[in-house]
């Protein structure tokens, strides 16, 4: 399997000279194969949103190195990294983050539009993926129209359309309902199984970790454990809530300081 | 406390402050300058000339307090909506309603009081290059003008701070009113789905009709006088509105139909926004492009007005200079232009008559306007016997016309005799003589125009009982031009900067408009850029979508302009006179303000860099 992932030692400080300094990511290093679903979770302030930010090339790292697909991102321009994430990188994010402006169908159709594809290639792609989704008769509507599994699969659509190498995603099921959160996390495991689309996701949601095939926990900045499911989903999920209660009793003995 | 919260607050918004600053404090440099120009008691006592003008800045004064009431009571809910949320989190927090009553009062009046300090000294300077170049142009000392008025500054800070207080109260019992989850939530507002417009067609063709109609009123303005005085701004005002309405969005939903252009890099975003903003923005931009036609109007006009004091003396005085027995220094002036015609008449006063010789008005009948056909003629000749009737002599039209332009200063004091020139030898009385003379063109010799009054100023006390040379004005083709042309230039001045105040203030309401926009956009240019589009493609379609914004109502703001000035017409020659001027200043203002938007705006949507 091709490694489509590396991170490198990577570390995040933030604060300016002179003032405190507040370390979110501490030398960490993981890679991700092809193909897998990787869920990234961790306490409040572990930072596993930095993490993610920093994958997404919207975070500059301190320290170390990213690379993706084989291309390493830490030394590129803005201009380079806009393009990258253009091309390369899928976002779904917890408030779906769709232009409220424009219609599903533009909504889906702007990462093609932005690499000036032909119209034809546009139209016949966004059908396809919106199809894909269930959210075909649906394409002229405005996103304050829907419902909140509809833009969710919406914003799915356009983080899909382009083909992205990964697709990165900030606790999808956020703002969703059980109901809506367990149909995304379904078309999740298929894209991810069928289409082999390689996915890394934040989440706190245990219900939603249980559907990913590896689990990264976080916690201080450090990589803490990581966690294969073995048995059934449901038999994962105790597992998960097992480590997270773990996790947890260590700061109320008061060893982070 | 709560109010050193508020002053913090108010750090935090300095930005759209500096923008409601600007626009008053040039408002107040304004009324300033106009009350300062038509207050000066002991200037006004001192020159003849220049109580003329104080009229028209009086007339501008008014104006601009009604356009400067709105202008603050429309900044003042803006204020109150940019700190709503703040007030309720300050409410929540155990603050009183009557505390933040008081503490938004107090800020009010603390930006208009800081307004008015910058305001005023900037008034100051602003008199004292407009009385310099005023002075200039004509030719006259401004002996006794105080640019530091007392009364002007008094009347200005009384103004305002009424005003602001009017304002601020009638918005502080709105926020009495106001719940404090209004409060709360006000900022999370999204924008309303544009809807689609209904009979649009029919709108369209309503508007367009409406516009028509206001433009033929204003073109026929002088045939139709009245009718056309009411009809041009009432259906030019709806049909600008009813068009902003139905047109807009559809302009924008045909840009979007063109799928190949719509699905091009970021176009379909820059549409978007766009379908969304006109159509929410629409009639506030119906009120800009009205209120951008009457300042770049009062621009023009004020240009065309000036100009008109040249072109309409010379319809009404074919000769440029009138001398009652010119001694050696008058004809020497004379000399040394070209005159084109010089006539000289003789004429008796006894105690009851003025006496002409009828054989020297009829071999040299002068120039004059014909009053029926408009048309520059010479009389025809007198009949040897002139009808008495009623104790005058009975003469033709134009020839009535003419022994006015022989005898303006003396021409209505007695009556007229116009007789042999036997009958002329032998009336009593000195006789005098006046000389008319003519050049090709009066502006070319304005210097010589004044000196020749100057010199008759000395003969007139002889001629006129009760001359008084300090107060009175000699009747001369000269002395009529200086008291146009100092009206004139009062008025292109006022023009000018009532036309400057109307357009900060207006460009400033739509700042705010757009710009209280910016926050909804800070989300949306945001998700942009993690989708990975590049800065300068958000920059460019923020500039494009600004640009269609300010385009709209500058387009028909300008146009109707165009048609406007032709209203003038039956007040003035020339009113389209150098009009580019004044549409280049008022482009240039505009386009200030658009550059200056875009540049908050990207401070605001775009990370820093």
């Amino acid at each position: 399997m091709k490694t489509i992932l590396q991170a490198n030692k990577i570390s995040k400080t933030y604060g300016k000279k002179g003032t405190a300094k507040y370390t979110a990511i501490n030398n960490l290093s993981f890679e991700m194969k092809e193909g897998e679903f990787i869920g990234i979770m961790g306490p409040s302030g572990s930072g596993k949103t930095t993490l993610l930010n920093m994958v997404a090339t919207l975070d500059p790292l301190t320290d170390g190195e990213i690379t993706i697909d084989g291309i390493s991102v830490s030394s590129m321009n803005e201009d380079q990294l806009s393009d990258f994430r253009s091309q390369n990188l899928g976002f779904i994010f917890q408030d779906f983050n769709l232009l409220e402006n424009m219609t599903v169908f533009e909504n889906i159709a702007l990462p093609l539009s932005l690499q000036n594809k032909k119209l034809d290639k546009i139209q016949s792609s966004v059908h396809q993926v919106a199809s894909l989704l269930g959210i075909g008769d649906i394409t002229e509507k405005y996103p304050a129209e829907l419902s909140g599994g509809q833009k969710q699969r919406t914003a799915i659509a356009r983080a899909l359309i382009h083909e992205p190498t990964l697709l990165l995603a900030d606790e999808p099921t956020g703002a969703l309902d059980s109901q809506n959160a367990a149909t995304l996390l379904d078309t999740l495991v298929d894209l991810n199984e069928e289409r082999k689309v390689s996915i890394l996701m934040v989440t706190h949601d245990p219900r939603s970790a249980s559907y990913c095939s590896r689990l990264l926990f976080i916690k201080d900045g450090k990589l803490d454990r990581e966690l294969f499911p073995s048995g059934t989903r449901d038999e994962f999920h105790q597992e998960i809530l097992a480590v997270l209660g773990d996790l947890d009793r260590i700061p109320l003995a008061g060893v982070r300081s | 406390m709560i109010l050193k919260l508020a002053l913090n607050g108010l750090k935090k918004k300095q930005r759209d402050y500096a923008i409601l600053f600007t626009g008053l404090i040039i408002s107040i440099a304004v009324f300033y300058m106009f009350l300062t120009l038509s207050l000066n008691k002991e200037f006004i006592l001192q020159n003849s000339v220049i109580n003329n003008i104080q009229l028209v800045f009086l007339v501008g004064t008014v104006m601009l307090s009604v356009i400067t009431f709105f202008y603050l009571f429309y900044t003042n809910s803006f204020l109150l909506s940019l700190r709503k949320k703040e007030y309720g989190l300050y409410e929540l927090i155990g603050a009183k309603k009557l505390q933040i009553r008081r503490v938004f009062q107090i800020e009010t009046m603390a930006i208009t009081g800081i307004s008015l300090i910058i305001g005023l000294i900037l008034g100051i300077i602003l008199s004292r290059v407009v009385s310099w170049v005023l002075m200039n142009q004509l030719n006259i000392g401004f002996i006794q003008f105080k640019v530091v008025y007392l009364p002007a500054v008094f009347w200005t800070v009384i103004y305002y701070l009424v005003t602001s207080f009017i304002t601020s109260s009638i918005h502080n019992l709105w926020l009495a009113k106001i719940s404090i989850i209004e409060l709360l939530r006000s900022e999370i507002q999204n924008d309303l789905l544009p809807e689609k417009p209904k009979n649009a067609a029919l709108m369209i063709f309503l508007g367009l009709f409406l516009l028509a109609i206001g433009y033929v009123a204003l073109y026929f303005m002088e045939t139709l006088r009245f009718i056309g005085l009411f009809t041009a701004p009432i259906a030019t005002t709806l049909g600008t509105y009813v068009l902003f309405v139905a047109l807009l969005p559809i302009i924008v939903r045909k840009w979007k139909r063109n799928k190949k252009v719509n699905f091009k890099g970021i176009n379909s975003f820059t549409s978007g926004q766009l379908n969304f903003r006109l159509s929410s923005l629409k009639w506030v931009l119906a009120t800009i492009a009205l209120l951008i036609a009457l300042s770049a109007g009062a621009i023009a006009g004020g240009f065309a007005f000036k100009n008109d004091a040249f072109t309409s003396i010379d319809e009404h005085w074919q000769y440029d200079a009138t001398l009652y027995n010119p001694g050696a220094a008058e004809m020497a002036v004379l000399d040394s232009i070209p005159v084109e015609e010089q006539l000289t008449y003789r004429m008796k006063l006894d105690d009851e008559f003025i006496y002409l010789v009828l054989d020297e008005l009829n071999a040299a009948p002068p120039l004059i306007r014909d009053m029926v056909t408009y048309e520059v003629v010479r009389p025809d000749p007198l009949p040897e016997e002139l009808e008495i009737e009623g104790g005058s002599q009975i003469v033709s039209d134009q020839w009535f016309t003419a022994l006015y332009a022989i005898n303006p200063a003396l021409g209505g004091t007695k009556s007229t005799r116009i007789v042999p020139l036997e009958e002329y030898e032998l009336a009593e009385g000195e006789e005098i003589s006046i000389v008319l003379a003519r050049t090709a063109d009066f502006s070319a010799h304005i210097e010589e125009w004044q000196k020749l009054d100057e010199l008759q100023m000395d003969i007139y006390p002889d001629l006129v009982t009760g001359f008084d040379p300090e107060t009175d004005s000699v009747a001369t083709k000269y002395a009529q031009f200086k008291t146009q042309y100092a009206i004139a230039s009062g008025t292109f001045f006022m023009g000018f900067f009532l036309g400057l105040a109307f357009l900060t203030m207006m460009a400033s309401i739509l700042m705010f408009k757009i710009l209280s926009g910016a926050n909804n956009d800070i989300r949306r240019y945001d998700s942009l850029r993690k989708l990975g589009v590049r800065r300068r493609v958000l920059e460019n379609s923020l500039s494009r979508e600004l640009f269609i914004v300010f385009l709209f109502p500058g387009i028909l703001g300008l146009l109707h302009v165009f048609v406007g000035m032709r209203m003038f017409t039956f007040i003035m020659d020339e009113p389209y006179y150098r009009l580019w001027v004044s549409i280049l200043i008022f482009l240039a203002i505009y386009g200030g303000y658009y550059f200056f938007t875009i540049h908050l705006y990207r401070k605001i949507v775009l990370p820093k860099q």
